[in-house]
């Protein structure tokens, strides 16, 4: 009775014929689970956030699926290269608001083991959900896991999809494969699931054009923040029903935006939900007026940029997909930033945000939301590779729209293992180079691949009633975190 | 005077998968520090290759529906004045998918040939990953891949890379390989990387190559000079970033190289003391 795959995957076992044991099994992989949960804490080996799933699925790897059976509100899945773990968020205030109990799984544990780890800590003694009746299942999806995750979760009440972007190529590979793998597994979607599409993203807008399931389109709506008819860190999508070249009458970033095909003419859908007015106010808020059918609203986010725009409005969009009140959307604003989401800690009384941001339109968003007041930030910038299952190619940092933004900068300190790729890129993008003047680390930048010693030297290097900005891939950033609560800065990422 | 090379930039959106443009900002500013200016002319579907030929052309890397939609375009319309370019002392960059239409075909998994433009005395027979096969899991797909580190020795140069493609390229009896493979897989696997005819130049090697090795940049840029401007050294640049980038690289490729060999060493001996350490549960690194 092997479920386990070679590769450490899972299949499901609900197709299995129920027999004597299934419930044993269930109940020893539950309790397995949550004893390697305890241990993994206790070890100090981090938090625990795959683990237990892991041990729990090897065990009984219908687990995930029974277990999701079992949430009284059904679930809503989340997933797309950005955005997926704040839209989750912010989702989950306006079920609170709605009257419902929103499980979500750890930020960043969303492949399988994730989601069994998060529905473990719901599960009683006997294997099965002791959750309170008003609970709904709210998970953030890797896009590569999507058509292992989407079978075992039933009918989802929704699935949501925030954008389709380039991303950890050496991982994920081509766009086109990841997308045809999405549509083979949404042909078996259940019809009354209602999908969730971002109308800007026309490879998202696109999905699962053959299904009769209710579809929620959702885009933003305001020419102040157009980019023109385009933006250097699109990828140029082509249309995805005839492979045309696709014109574009507004560009809010990459390859999002109004678009329309120019040969056969396929359009952007109208989006039934519309950030129609985006406020961006400094680095840390935005407002965004939100219009649907037969509701306004106005959101006030502590957070930053176009691109959470679009996480507001994906949010709204998912909360109409559940049929949640219209009142309810305001406390979108209730969001907290997420752990490496222009997340703010306070060290010597100077403020410090720490920001992940790992694919080339992540990171030129953040830029572009951090320094499009044109007030000039201390930073720290970063980038590391392989270790901790970091992507070993690098070369998306020449995707990353460093030219627009050169000047907004003083004082950068470049770190992480591949400090040495960024800081020469930066020199290509102009930021540390003027002519005839070639000498590396001329004034405002500065190389220590060392994160704990960038760091200290960047909060030197920042005035003290001046904030410092890090944005950083992942490792980087979490070595940081590391330092910063071993010294009592902060608690533990599990903490929260 | 000031002297000045044509860049024909190839299919700028479509050709350009894993930082391609790099490359291009290279060539800019590379030229730009040494008062070379460089007239970049971005060239698409339909359009014909300039009246004047151009002294550098570049193409950079696409994916299988990238290669599917210029290949025609790229056979029929801009093919024969490459060569011609080339022929005539042009120099040229071809990356990846780019590097296997300028050989003679390129095979898919399923479907027909692509034609290429025969500039190199090569042809690309890809493997698996076909976007159109069943379903397979990322593993799957990953499998029929040669990705990761890519170092070659080219002249008395090493040059560093990435790759990361599902080709399998064969070099004909007429044809040069750039260099051989110090570590990774180049062509085919058989130690040989990338293709070299007169100054045109094909590889695997992205990352993007240029900026990391800059003696291949000033080789392209050298060539491109000459042609225009006659026989020309150029002004040598401090390099310390391209340098420390390049060594950064060779030498975090070649401390897994060691790691590796370790490790195998200590399996064959099966030394009960090299089992590591369980890594520490780092959490999941792709949250959205």
């Amino acid at each position: 009775m092997s479920g386990i795959s070679a590769t450490g995957g899972f299949r499901s076992a609900r197709s299995a014929p129920a027999q004597f044991g299934d419930a044993a099994r269930r109940m020893l992989a539950v309790s397995a689970g949550k004893a390697a949960r305890t241990t993994v804490r206790q070890m100090g080996r981090g938090n625990g956030t795959a683990a237990p799933g892991k041990v729990a699925l090897r065990i009984y790897p219908g687990m995930l699926a029974s277990l999701a059976s079992e949430i009284p509100h059904g679930a809503v899945l989340v997933t797309g290269t950005n955005g997926k773990g704040t839209t989750c968020r912010m989702l989950a205030e306006v079920m609170k608001a709605g009257g419902l109990l929103p499980v979500l799984n750890h930020e960043g544990s969303n492949q399988p083991t994730g989601l069994a780890t998060t529905l473990l800590a719901q599960a009683g003694v006997r294997g099965h959900l002791a959750a309170d009746h008003r609970t709904i299942g709210l998970f953030e999806v890797d896009e590569g896991s999507l058509p292992e995750i989407l079978p075992e979760i039933g009918t989802p009440a929704a699935l949501v999809v925030t954008n389709i972007l380039r991303d950890q190529l050496d991982r994920y590979l081509e766009i086109d494969y990841l997308t045809s793998r999405w549509e083979r597994a949404l042909a078996d979607l259940p019809a009354a699931t209602t999908l969730v599409l971002n109308a800007d993203d026309p490879r998202v807008a696109c999905l699962g054009g053959d299904l009769d399931n209710p579809r929620i389109y959702y885009g933003i709506d305001d020419p102040a923040h157009s980019r023109g008819s385009g933006d250097p860190t699109s990828d140029s999508p082509r249309c995805p029903r005839c492979s045309g070249a696709l014109g574009y009458d507004c560009v809010y970033y990459a390859h999002l935006g109004h678009w329309t095909c120019l040969d056969c003419g396929l359009t952007r859908p109208e989006p039934a939900v519309s950030a129609s007015s985006v406020g961006l106010l400094g680095p840390t808020a935005a407002r965004i007026e939100l219009t649907m059918p037969a509701a306004r609203s106005v959101v006030d986010v502590p957070l930053p940029g176009i691109y959470n725009a679009y996480n507001v409005v994906a949010a709204a969009a998912a909360a109409q997909a559940c049929g949640l009140p219209a009142g309810a959307l305001a406390s979108i604003s209730q969001v907290t930033s997420g752990f490496f989401r222009m997340e703010k800690l306070s060290m010597r009384g100077r403020d410090v945000y720490l920001t992940l941001a790992k694919n080339p339109n992540g990171y030129t968003e953040v830029l572009r939301a951090l320094l499009g007041d044109g007030q000039p930030k201390h930073m720290l910038l970063a980038l590391n590779d392989r270790a901790g299952n970091q992507q070993p190619d690098v070369s998306w940092i020449w995707d990353i729209d460093f030219e627009s933004l050169t000047g907004l900068t003083s004082g950068v300190v470049v770190s992480g293992n591949r400090a040495a790729d960024l800081a020469l890129r930066l020199k290509y993008a102009g930021w540390t180079v003027s002519d005839g003047a070639l000498a590396d680390g001329a004034p405002g930048l500065a190389i220590e691949p060392d994160c704990i010693a960038a760091f200290k030297l960047a909060l030197s290097r920042t005035p003290a009633d001046q904030p410092l900005w890090v944005v950083s891939t992942y490792l980087v950033l979490w070595q940081m975190r590391e330092w910063l609560r071993r010294n009592g800065y902060v608690g533990a990422l599990w903490d929260r | 005077m000031t002297a000045r090379i044509t860049v024909a930039h190839l299919y700028p959106e479509v050709m350009n998968t894993y930082g391609d443009r790099g490359n291009i900002a290279a060539i800019v500013r590379r030229c730009a520090w040494r008062g070379i200016e460089a007239e970049v002319c971005e060239l698409r579907i339909g359009d014909p290759m300039p009246a004047r030929p151009a002294d550098l052309i570049v193409i950079g890397n696409g994916g299988e529906s990238g290669q599917a939609l210029i290949a025609a375009d790229l056979a029929e319309v801009k093919g024969q004045a490459i060569v011609d370019a080339v022929a005539a002392g042009s120099a040229a960059l071809a990356v990846g998918g780019g590097f296997e239409l300028f050989g003679k075909f390129c095979r898919p998994a399923t479907g027909a040939d692509l034609p290429g433009i025969g500039l190199f005395d090569s042809w690309t027979i890809r493997r698996g990953a076909d976007l159109k096969s069943e379903v397979r899991t990322i593993a799957q797909a990953r499998a029929d891949r040669a990705i990761g580190d890519l170092v070659v020795r080219w002249g008395s140069e090493l040059l560093v890379g990435f790759e990361n493609h599902g080709g399998r390229t064969h070099l004909g009896s007429s044809a040069r390989p750039l260099g051989a493979v110090v570590v990774g897989h180049g062509n085919n696997g058989d130690g040989q990387e990338g293709a070299q005819a007169g100054n045109a130049i094909g590889t695997y090697l992205r990352g993007p190559c240029l900026p990391r090795n800059p003696a291949l940049a000033d080789f392209l840029i050298r060539a491109a000079v000459c042609l225009r401007h006659g026989d020309v050294d150029l002004l040598p640049l401090p390099d310390d970033l391209e340098k420390a980038a390049h060594e950064v690289a060779v030498n975090r490729v070649l401390a897994a190289q060691a790691e590796r060999r370790t490790l195998a060493a200590r399996i064959r001996l099966g030394r009960r003391q090299a089992r590591r350490q369980p890594e520490a549960d780092v959490p999941a690194a792709d949250a959205g």
